[in-house]
């Protein structure tokens, strides 16, 4: 899931200091789930901006509203007639939904409360850990279920580098050595012969924007596509 | 005598009225179905964009293979039983009254339309078949826990006015009882049922049409260029 | 201020009520209660109880609070809050044969309720709200 973590409270205050009438959106998606931006932390930023704008001197109408998912039109839709009454938009969704809802309303200011750091779960309530790093060519069913990507501090996919002490990483002593782990993984599900795969070298396509549409939709959509471009 | 002229009005005026509640009510739920959707707003972009190259191509199993597991995945292939109960009944529900020889010659003496038709005993065995599958559907929302949560007193409402125009057509035709009065009745459930299409959920007549063809979803049939406002 | 907070969105909230309410009667009353909703639904497959089956979530709860009018009250809402937050994730992946909008019911039932203070209760937090 996406983990976001809230802005400090000095950066979003900049970002509206111009405004008086401002519409705080809440997400309960992902970021509900990683206390980040939930109908419960729309209520607390509200209560903290306007403590800080009152100290100050300067009133702020901020208010609140928390729709399910920010990244699906259906669900942004709720917010149609109730944008245009503000000045400006703080989200707390992650990138991801801000975009989307800066694109559904071009006009309107958008500001986001939250930065989104990584693809992640929930080791306990308040920890997250990253996982995935979405590279789009998952190798997972090779190493036994562990990330070369995301859990080797190198990004090395044949094997270890050689610098590893103790089971840990020589550019951090923090971080177990993704390849050891995956050793002791394979070894003990008896598939060690797996480690000596030898994977090409990447091309590292997850630098441009990912598009991807399921092949039993591309015909309706090519079709609406025709229509588009034959008018 | 006053069985004629009761008959004449029922038969005449009557179903004139149901008639045309039964298509303006269509007419109305279709507007309402327009009003109340969108068009999607048109794409600006081709979306398809060579993501068979990062994302690896999906493997196709052959269009056959595909629609045999997209089947056996379906409601068709996980409870095949009352899947087939309820195509049979929609089936017959419409083909009945359409094709019914008796039906048929009602048009004809009315305004000379000569209709495909069963034969007399086709059309008893298609309407006994229909009952059967009726009454599987009825005793269904009694005996299922899940499908009785959903019931309301409307649900058998609606059961009994659709199957009544049935029964008492079976009745009337094997002229069990007073051929006269139970021809009324038949005709009075009749035209009941097609005036309650529009206030009842019957007009789930209409609105599958419309939503499955016209409305954009996983489970699409037709288009699907609309969207809920 | 919360509870002015409160007020306000409740007035913008029968606004959309009322918006919305035309479509979701529409939708409603359509309804077959055929009970073919409940497979498609993970969480109906995993328990088997009637209060899964999609329609019976949307029914109770979207149906119950456009049945109250204007008379909606918390009681109403602590009711149905179990209903669309306990009993749906709000995955969208719904089917029902003649093409109702399930999670948009759903979806709208939860805006009420958060309009009015309610909120879902995530399982393993203490109490924290969504």
């Amino acid at each position: 899931m996406i983990i976001a973590k809230i802005k400090p409270l000095e950066e979003i205050k900049t970002m509206l200091k111009d405004f008086r009438r401002v519409l705080n959106v809440g997400c309960a998606g992902c970021t509900a789930v990683c206390l980040a931006g939930g109908q419960r932390e729309v209520d607390i930023m509200n209560t903290k901006l306007s403590l800080l704008f009152k100290e100050e001197g300067k009133l702020l109408e901020i208010e609140g509203f928390t729709v399910e998912r920010q990244c699906e039109p259906q669900f942004l839709a709720e917010l149609d007639s109730l944008v245009e009454e503000y000045e400006a938009v703080l989200s707390m969704a992650c990138g991801a939904g801000v975009q989307f809802l800066a694109e559904r309303f071009p006009e309107t200011k958008v500001f986001p409360a939250v930065n989104t750091t990584f693809v992640g779960v929930n080791r306990d309530i308040g920890w997250y850990e990253e996982r995935c790093q979405c590279c789009g060519e998952c190798v997972l069913g090779i190493t036994g279920g562990i990330c070369p990507v995301t859990m080797c501090a190198k990004m090395l996919f044949n094997g270890p580098c050689g610098g590893a002490q103790d089971g840990h990483c020589e550019v951090d002593k923090n971080i177990p050595c993704a390849w050891v782990n995956i050793y002791k993984r394979l070894k003990a599900q008896g598939r060690l012969e797996q480690i000596l795969t030898v994977f090409p070298a990447r091309e590292w396509k997850n630098q441009v924007q990912g598009r991807l549409v399921l092949e039993e939709y591309q015909e309706r959509y090519l079709n609406q596509i025709k229509e588009v471009m034959t008018r | 005598m006053e069985n004629s002229q009761f008959y004449l009005f029922i038969r005449g005026p009557l179903l004139w009225v149901a008639f045309v509640i039964f298509i303006g009510g269509i007419i109305f739920r279709t507007l309402q179905f327009f009003r109340l959707t969108q068009k999607k707003p048109p794409l600006t972009y081709s979306p398809i964009k060579n993501h068979e190259e990062r994302y690896g191509k999906s493997s196709t199993l052959g269009r056959k293979m595909q629609l045999l597991v997209e089947l056996k995945n379906s409601f068709f292939g996980q409870n095949p039983v009352v899947a087939l109960v309820t195509l049979f009944f929609h089936i017959l529900l419409f083909i009945i009254p359409i094709f019914l020889l008796a039906h048929n010659l009602l048009w004809y003496e009315s305004w000379g339309i000569k209709l495909l038709s069963f034969s007399e005993s086709t059309g008893n065995i298609l309407t006994i078949i229909f009952l059967t599958l009726a009454l599987f559907l009825l005793l269904r929302r009694l005996v299922v826990a899940e499908i009785r949560a959903l019931t309301g007193k409307a649900d058998y409402f609606v059961w009994v006015i659709t199957v009544a125009p049935f029964l008492t057509g079976l009745i009337c035709y094997q002229q069990w009882f007073n051929y006269q009065i139970s021809l009324m009745i038949h005709i009075l459930c009749g035209e009941f049922m097609l005036i309650a299409i529009t206030f009842t959920k019957l007009g789930h007549m209409i609105f599958f049409f419309l939503a499955r063809f016209f409305v954009s979803s996983e489970y699409t049939l037709g288009p699907g260029t609309r969207i809920w406002k | 201020m919360k509870e002015t907070l409160r007020a306000v969105n409740n007035k913008k909230f029968q606004k959309i009520l009322d918006q919305k309410k035309e479509r979701m009667k529409f939708l409603l009353s359509f309804c077959a209660h055929c009970g073919l909703c409940a497979e498609s639904c993970p969480l109906y497959r995993n328990y088997r109880k009637p209060e899964y089956i999609p329609a019976y979530k949307a029914i109770n709860s979207l149906g119950k609070i456009y049945k109250k009018k204007n008379n909606i009250d918390l009681k109403l809402l602590e009711e149905i809050k179990e209903l669309i937050w306990k009993n749906c994730v709000l995955c969208g992946r719904c089917y029902c044969p003649l093409g109702i909008d399930i999670p948009g019911m759903i979806a709208l039932a939860r805006s009420i309720c958060r309009s009015y203070g309610i909120y879902g209760v995530y399982p393993h937090s203490l109490g924290e709200p969504l």
